[in-house]
């Protein structure tokens, strides 16, 4: 049997496994008709039904029974998600795994395209090592994302030390809804 | 060398029993694209790669690793109900409660048809290399898998005697 315990290890072996067969393409079509559509549909519904609120209940659950470290800060307008220790990418990590490029595009490569049939755009940094930041706004409101501190105080992860790290090279999307969109800055 | 049966370790335990839905989505997503064969090969080659440390520590372990990696994989898997039970030249597997397959349940997902065979096919790949077998009867939520010497005499793996999931 294949199990949870080790999820994150299998699940990350499997973008190579399916890269190897199919490419990137094959990849962005699991991780939106396999993660989004199928095993993740009870988050989409949520958000699609209550947005914002939707999106506080379903990361409330699943980043609590998936352990790590991270603050969450919604408003009316925006929800903002901070990882300060993501509980995949560093089981991933601490087992040196690594059979994929960047198994942190997963995320944008299932949340992308949920939000965007919820009618939402994303601005997210992730940095490699298991740290990442994520801005959530209906599509229609054009805002720029919050600059370091102002949504979410001390609990920002971008004023942590360990934000941009040497050979950490930041990953940067700016209102996007797929793994497509990623640009890279040093 | 490893010293936990466990190939890979995490900070928190058991893990996360909503990852149940991807592990079934996943399966689904490989047949629909591959087949039954694809999948099957899905399987095989995760078996052999992913789970290689496991083999490994199972050719110098032999049957009693295969125990005690199965006891302490199911004790991190939430609401599994598994019995390991070490036999003469036998380890056996007696599932009375599969963890992924009550999860999926219990939250009314459609589960791939095919989802119980792959204990057969991974544990098969994982096995092979150390010159052990495993077979698998029964299924859809409890099911006994049987590790053993690889001979002449160990019958091939009836897939008829792995019940579909539903």
């Amino acid at each position: 049997m294949i199990g949870v315990y080790d999820f994150n290890g299998h699940y990350e072996w499997t973008f190579a496994w399916l890269q190897r067969r199919g490419g990137l393409k094959l990849l962005r079509e699991y991780w939106d008709e396999a993660i989004h559509r199928d095993a993740q549909r009870h988050a989409a519904n949520l958000i699609r039904r209550k947005g914002i609120k939707g999106m506080q209940a379903y990361w409330g659950h699943s980043l609590k029974q998936e352990g790590g470290s991270h603050h969450t800060t919604a408003t009316e307008t925006v929800f903002r998600l901070d990882m300060h220790d993501c509980p995949s990418k560093g089981f991933l990590i601490r087992n040196q795994l690594q059979q994929y490029a960047d198994y942190c595009d997963h995320c944008m490569g299932w949340i992308g395209p949920m939000l965007r049939q919820a009618g939402f755009v994303i601005d997210h940094q992730h940095n490699h090592a298991g740290q990442c930041w994520w801005e959530m706004r209906r599509a229609s409101d054009t805002s720029p994302p919050s600059s370091p501190g102002e949504l979410s105080g001390n609990h920002d992860v971008r004023l942590g030390s360990n934000w941009k790290r040497k050979n950490h090279d930041l990953d940067s999307y700016s209102r996007a809804n797929g793994p497509n969109q990623k640009k890279s800055q040093a | 060398m490893m010293t936990s049966p466990l190939p890979y370790q995490d900070e928190k335990a058991p893990g996360a029993a909503d990852f149940y839905f991807a592990i079934n989505a996943t399966f689904r997503f490989v047949e629909q694209r591959f087949g039954d064969a694809g999948l099957r090969r899905y399987w095989t080659e995760l078996g052999h790669d992913y789970f290689a440390p496991v083999t490994e520590r199972w050719k110098t372990r032999g049957l009693p690793g295969v125990a005690e990696y199965w006891r302490a994989f199911f004790a991190a898997e939430p609401g599994a109900k598994v019995e390991v039970v070490e036999a003469h030249d036998v380890v056996r597997l007696e599932v009375k409660a599969c963890p992924a397959i009550g999860h999926l349940r219990t939250h009314g997902r459609a589960i791939a048809p095919r989802f119980c065979q792959h204990c057969y096919f991974v544990s098969e790949a994982m096995a092979e290399p150390t010159g052990l077998a495993v077979r698998v009867a029964g299924g859809n939520g409890s099911c006994c898998q049987t590790f053993l010497r690889r001979d002449a005499t160990v019958p091939e793996q009836d897939l008829s005697q792995i019940k579909e999931a539903a």
